[in-house]
């Protein structure tokens, strides 16, 4: 990251979203800082303000508590808190509508 | 030879021009349904009584391809039924030119024969071990002979240009990981967008796959009661895995999962039914039916993927697209197989086994849309001739599914 904010500056973006529809993109490689997300046609600059892992998600805009959570265009699941643009989505703060989790 | 040559796949930089049109592709005109992509012989050994000799026939007669079921006795209904019709299937496949059916005995083969015959038009020779006296040797001589007069027969059939609307992909994916759901399967369902858009047909399978994700299917389907057959189909095997003692919703994506980062069950599903693509959803097939009418369909089958993609090709799809994360040899025997994985390492490691280099996307280097533009040049290509890895270094294999015992 020498002389860049940027987490790769090899890379022309760090995140894509699947589905130009998605709230949420992943991260193509560890991200943190200002990274730059493929969305369909655009190139959008978020900010990351806490690391996120390879594969991972993280929120393209502000989400509100009870928000479905779209990736590949589809509901993946609600958030059960509100989310801020560049936050990671992931079990803490997304419930699936389907499984049955063990209780504690 | 080129050092470090490379394969097809979006390469780095290259931004796109005028796009190939993929109107058409190079393939075998049959008597009946869909053209071929290839032309082979195939010997179909229907019992497994006579799968030594029907392996001796095939292997005197190169370019031929061999099925050779190690079943057919004790078998009664829907087991009986499922086996058939993968065989019949087979033996009906458009890439194949011709049959040779090899029997124990004669009624079963003629029965398998006119069956094959009703489905394609093609050219059926039939040998068996009553006609020879029970001596396997004779029935091996016989069966060369025989054979050898039909692919003498198939070489003279020649390519001719066929509206790629005629092409029938089953989509499949094995050994998967992290790029499978980011990258490939959204990939190969970009591509089965294009196709079913041309007025070509695409089957994905692997029922327990949709779990999760199966009332997001159903919401794409072309009807309401498709809708509740998909729905239908994923509740009877989960009750069935249920029975015996395992709840596949209960802690499911698992820790590995969660680790990787997939956050419910209907985001694992969506990443392994993204290879479907976007398109309405026009039937549930049973395992190994064909189609009946063009577009996207689902076959409600099993879980492995050499059984899954029998199947497919028994429906009669001509070719497979089939991702993978680290990578996964198996193919398709009568259907040639593209490999496609996006993980950096693999499409490096196995460049003479990964047909498709979809990594420049997971380097962002190129977009999924950009990436399908290619892989569907290729996917013509392949159609009209170009050879896969797997046919190559003789991968492919069918792997016929029971859905019970023999008594």
């Amino acid at each position: 990251m020498s002389g860049s904010d940027r987490p790769d500056a090899s890379l022309a973006w760090e995140a894509m979203a699947i589905n130009a529809a998605d709230n949420v993109a992943v991260a193509l490689c560890d991200i943190e800082g200002d990274v730059h997300v493929r969305i369909g046609d655009a190139v959008r600059v978020i900010h990351v303000a806490a690391p996120i892992p390879m594969g991972h998600k993280f929120a393209t805009r502000d989400l509100t508590a009870g928000e479905p959570v779209l990736k590949y265009g589809e509901c993946i699941g609600i958030t059960t808190a509100p989310v801020a643009a560049g936050e990671h989505v992931h079990v803490h703060n997304l419930e699936s509508r389907r499984a049955r989790r063990k209780a504690g | 030879m080129q050092e470090g040559a490379t394969g097809p796949g979006p390469a780095g930089g290259k931004t796109g021009g005028a796009r190939r049109d993929n109107a058409s592709f190079l393939g075998f005109a049959r008597p009946k349904g869909r053209a071929g992509i290839r032309n082979a012989l195939l010997v179909l050994g229907i019992n497994g009584l006579i799968a030594p000799p029907a392996r001796r026939i095939a292997r005197a007669l190169p370019g031929s391809k061999l099925v050779a079921t190690p079943y057919g006795r004790g078998q009664l209904g829907p087991d009986k039924e499922v086996h058939f019709a993968q065989l019949v299937g087979l033996g009906a496949h458009p890439n194949v030119g011709a049959t040779l059916v090899v029997g124990a005995d004669r009624p079963t083969a003629e029965m398998v024969a006119e069956a094959i015959v009703a489905r394609s038009g093609k050219q059926v020779a039939i040998v068996t071990l009553d006609d020879a006296h029970e001596d396997a040797l004779a029935l091996t001589e016989r069966g060369i002979r025989l054979g050898g007069t039909l692919v003498r027969a198939i070489s003279a059939e020649r390519r001719r240009p066929v509206p790629v609307s005629d092409l029938f992909i089953g989509i499949e994916c094995g050994h998967s990981d992290a790029t499978s759901g980011l990258v490939s399967n959204p990939l190969a369902g970009a591509v089965a967008d294009r196709l079913v858009d041309r007025g070509g047909t695409a089957v994905v399978g692997e029922t327990l796959e949709w779990l999760g994700a199966e009332h997001v299917l159903a919401r794409r389907a072309a009807e309401a009661s498709i809708g509740e057959a998909i729905v239908e189909a994923v509740v009877r095997r989960e009750k069935a895995v249920a029975a015996l003692g395992v709840d596949l919703l209960y802690n499911n994506p698992g820790y590995e999962n969660v680790r990787g980062g997939l956050s419910s069950i209907e985001e694992k599903s969506l990443g392994a039914i993204a290879k479907a693509g976007s398109r309405p959803i026009r039937s549930v097939l049973p395992f190994a039916a064909e189609p009946q009418g063009s577009g996207l369909h689902v076959m409600d089958g099993p879980g492995f993927s050499p059984e899954s993609l029998t199947g497919f090709a028994a429906a009669g799809a001509q070719l497979m697209l089939f991702t993978t994360g680290p990578g996964n040899s198996f193919c398709s025997l009568v259907a040639p197989t593209i490999k496609i994985s996006a993980h950096p390492d693999a499409t490096r490691a196995l460049a003479e086994q990964v047909d498709f280099d979809a990594s420049a996307v997971l380097l962002a280097r190129a977009t999924i849309e950009d990436a399908a533009d290619e892989l569907f040049d290729h996917l013509v290509d392949v159609a009209s001739g170009t050879a896969t890895w797997g046919e190559i270094f003789a991968e492919g294999e069918e792997c016929l599914f029971r859905s019970g015992g023999s008594f």
